[in-house]
């Protein structure tokens, strides 16, 4: 049980003590950390103890800490990737991006052909128009897939879905009044693109399956798992869950395990029913929680997307004239949720993406606090991608965190200088620097599977600010350093979960949860970030090597 | 759509309008149909224990049929669930959320052959109604939810004074002149209406002639031969006043059975003999009885 690890580098975030070489393990946790000198020290007190050096050429991190997750990531690796980009699957396979409709459909139909059952429906997610210059997927094009099944093609974004001819003729769909969530063809027939809840509604009528329904079965759980231990996350989290007793079984048998390879904090998807219900719920799941298991949090959605053209922004609202966004809970009902679950002494996370909706949840934190005051509340606003200075100055006195969207910097950057909120506006996307320099404590987060778990990549992003067309977002006073990109995704995440006491720094006494990379993230070019290869992880001792897949 | 399609429902408005009591009349009142109700929170309902058949998670059963189901976080899963039921209902009232576009809500109907819009009923809080139409944060909500409406209820009447409802009905007149508006307290109004008012309607559905308490019904027959075109421009002139239409009559281009429902008027051809019917259910601000005697110009008293 007692190790020695020998690495080239350890990176501690430790202020007194930012780099080591040596690290020592006992019963999952950090016994010592130091270099070659301390080991004869370290030996006499705690006694004999092996030296491993499996990590001599590899920099040691605190293990990465996924803010803001969806357990869904798990349940998408059991559907058909076909995104625009690589991606990386549990099993360390790459799939390899599409980068076009017939890319997709010749995929999709090449997988249909090679299933035993041809009559089961197909599921595909990670799909995303924005890459095809104009031209939209029809259900012509998922016809070339199969006329005998259902064929779904889920967005990268989760608010659209493409069908094939059988789902709507199965369905009945109607051409209807126009609505701006069926969209049309040319002749001004339905396309097969839905958007919004009709198209889960359509899908869930037709299949009998919940596509977003993360319920959380084993293999969900363990591809999720796996994902996280390829891009070195120790710890993620499920934003949200309506927790059911059947699925807090599931999760306490599956992540208990041992060889499990991740700690898994769960949200309670509090939007929705009343909040003394909620509170409740809550406290009855405090004695169902582990070293690996929590379920500490309420989440909120107050708003929609950015992209989606559903948050609510303040004036003058969306670039190209669109209507402003949907309130997801009433700014009064948000103010009555806030105010339980912060008497009740429950950390709140709050889902804002528009200016318009972080100044009512912060008002209604300000109102809750005034009526139950709570010095280290924690509450935290998650995305928060349009918050602008005045806003993180507000944050920084009520003690409010923030875990900012920082890959949609690079996935929607584009968009949201041509469309959604103009070049100014979108240069404060996603501000770190900036909420950080008013003094909120920050993380940044993929929310997978909408972008690609990978912390790297998300802290190359808040480093770099570049969309995917190669703009800069933005200029220095919007970026983090490397070092605090690296905090962002270790110690900062822990914070936002209330967890920095026992994991996100490599301290004695601490969880023994690392991150094993292939080089050093602090002496890299910070452009070369995201290339960064993760070799595996630690969790609470044990270790646990990425897979290679055959090559 | 199909004509065994089950009309939904769509009970829009903010928080604290009155959208529960109404629910709560509508399940109490639901003459023999078997309502399903999706509603934001049970606790509010207050369902009285001794109506309550049977509870199983996100389901009350009560005792006349009807079920109340919980939306949670999650409308589609609700909605789905409902529909995916051995023993459907013959009638789903949706409890729009306070923020809700209730127009999105209809849309599901569009993709579902099961499902048809029976309509969205807007109440419009007459204590709060400056509250929201003047809220930065909810003017545009407030605004979408009474375009959307096909029948607007201005609710808690009962709470301010006479002229506060009048001025307000010519608010809403004039945001939507097509649209029916009437005042409601305590959240009671005839539920034949309120689930009757057959936006989306298969056109065999007969309208029930009851006559409504509050509300004008008449009927009688026109000419065997009226110009649709002389019909829907007489029916334009009650249109705020108007709620629902029914005729079937003849033109130069044949039979026709003519609908008006949620401002709308629509015609399709009819098989078979015309028999000059016609029925209307209007508010009690329809002209009185010989005025639209000369505006359908009614050959004589119906049966
Ligand atoms: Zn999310």
């Amino acid at each position: 049980m007692n190790k020695i690890y020998r690495a080239k580098s350890i990176i501690t975030m430790n202020p007194n003590q930012p780099r080591a070489t040596h690290i020592a393990v006992r019963d999952g946790h950090i016994l010592a950390v130091g270099d070659a000198s301390t080991i004869d020290q370290w030996q006499a007190s705690w006694g004999e103890m092996d030296i491993d050096t499996q990590f001599a050429d590899n920099t040691l991190l605190p293990g990465f800490v996924e803010g803001h997750s969806h357990m869904m990531e798990g349940l998408f690796w059991q559907y058909e990737y076909v995104g625009f980009y690589d991606r990386e699957g549990p099993d360390g396979t790459v799939h390899a991006g599409l980068t076009s409709i017939d890319g997709v459909v010749a995929r999709l139909r090449a997988i249909n052909q090679a299933r035993e059952d041809q009559t089961a429906p197909l599921i595909a997610w990670g799909f995303d128009p924005i890459f095809f210059e104009g031209r939209r997927m029809s259900k012509a094009d998922l016809d070339g897939v199969s006329t005998e099944c259902a064929v779904i093609v889920l967005h990268a974004s989760l608010h659209i879905l493409n069908t094939n001819s059988f789902v709507m003729d199965k369905a009945g769909v109607t051409a209807g009044d126009n609505n701006e969530h069926v969209r049309r063809d040319e002749d001004g027939q339905p396309s097969g693109e839905f958007l919004g809840q009709l198209g889960m509604y359509m899908a869930m009528r037709t299949t009998g399956l919940d596509l977003l329904g993360a319920a959380g079965s084993a293999q969900t759980l363990v591809n999720f798992a796996n994902v996280a231990r390829q891009t070195g996350v120790t710890t993620a989290t499920d934003l949200a869950n309506p927790l059911p007793e059947k699925d807090v079984e599931t999760m306490r048998q599956t992540v208990n395990q041992d060889d499990f390879p991740m700690r898994l904090v769960v949200a309670f998807q509090g939007s929705g029913g009343d909040p003394e219900a909620g509170v409740a719920h809550i406290q009855g799941l405090q004695d169902k929680q582990s070293d690996k298991l929590r379920f500490s949090l309420v989440k909120l959605v107050a708003d929609g997307s950015i992209q989606g053209f559903s948050a609510r922004l303040k004036w003058p609202g969306y670039f190209n004239g669109a209507d402003n966004g949907l309130w997801y809970i009433e700014p009064e009902r948000l103010k009555d949720l806030v105010a339980a679950y912060n008497a009740a002494g429950i950390q709140i996370h709050i889902h804002t993406n528009g200016d318009e909706c972080t100044e009512v949840a912060l008002d209604a934190i300000e109102a809750a606090l005034r009526a139950a005051p709570w010095a280290d509340h924690r509450h935290t606003l998650q995305h928060c991608q349009m918050a602008n200075r005045a806003q993180f100055k507000r944050m920084a006195k009520l003690g409010v965190g923030v875990n900012l969207f920082s890959n949609h910097l690079y996935y929607w950057g584009d968009a949201h200088i041509s469309t959604t909120m103009g070049p100014e506006r979108a240069a404060r996307l996603d501000d770190a620097g900036g909420a950080l320099a008013e003094g909120v404590p920050v993380a940044i987060h993929s929310d997978a599977p909408v972008t690609a778990l990978a912390p790297l990549f998300t802290a190359w992003c808040a480093v770099n600010r570049r969309s995917s067309q190669g703009v800069q977002l933005g200029g220095d006073t919007e970026k983090l350093s490397v070092a605090q990109a690296l905090r962002a995704i270790t110690l900062g995440a822990a914070y936002s979960l209330r967890m920095d006491g026992e994991i996100g720094s490599l301290e004695v006494g601490k969880r023994a949860d690392m991150a094993i990379l292939a080089d050093d993230p602090l002496s890299v070019d910070p452009e070369g970030l995201k290339d960064i290869d993760v070799c595996g992880t630690m969790v609470g001792g044990r270790v646990h090597m990425n897979a290679k897949p055959d090559a | 759509m199909s004509t065994t399609s089950i009309p939904v429902t769509i009970i829009a408005g903010f928080l604290g309008c009155g959208k529960t009591s109404l629910l709560n009349h509508l399940l109490a009142n639901a003459k023999g149909r078997r309502l399903a109700a999706l509603v934001n929170d049970f606790g509010a309902l207050n369902i009285d224990s001794e109506l309550i058949a049977a509870q199983n998670g996100n389901q009350i059963s009560l005792a006349n049929g009807c079920v109340c189901c919980s939306i949670g976080d999650d409308l589609t899963k609700a909605l789905a669930e409902v529909m995916m039921q051995s023993t459907r209902p013959d009638h789903i009232v949706i409890e729009a959320s306070g923020v809700a576009d209730p127009a999105r809500i209809a849309a599901f109907t569009q993709v579902d052959r099961d499902l048809r819009l029976d309509g969205i009923v807007t109440l419009v809080d007459a204590t709060a109604h400056h509250l929201h139409a003047d809220d930065p944060h909810l003017a545009d909500n407030y605004h979408r939810q009474v375009t959307a409406a096909h029948f607007l209820l201005i609710s808690k009447t009962d709470l301010v004074a006479e002229g506060t409802v009048q001025s307000l009905e010519t608010t809403l007149q004039q945001a939507k002149p097509e649209t029916p508006i009437a005042a409601i307290a305590h959240g009671q109004f005839d539920s034949d209406i309120i689930l009757g008012l057959g936006v989306d309607a298969p056109h065999e559905t007969p309208l029930s002639d009851a006559i409504r308490h509050d509300f004008r019904h008449w009927a009688g027959h026109m000419p065997a031969h009226v110009p649709r075109a002389d019909v829907i421009a007489a029916l334009a002139t009650l249109a705020p006043n108007l709620l629902r239409a029914k005729g079937v009559l003849a033109d130069d281009d044949g039979a026709y059975v003519l609908h008006y429902a949620g401002g709308q008027v629509t015609t399709s051809a009819f098989d078979g003999v015309p028999s000059g019917h016609f029925v209307l259910i209007g508010k009690p601000d329809l002209p009185n009885n010989e005025d639209l005697d000369a505006l359908l110009k009614k050959q004589k008293e119906c049966a």
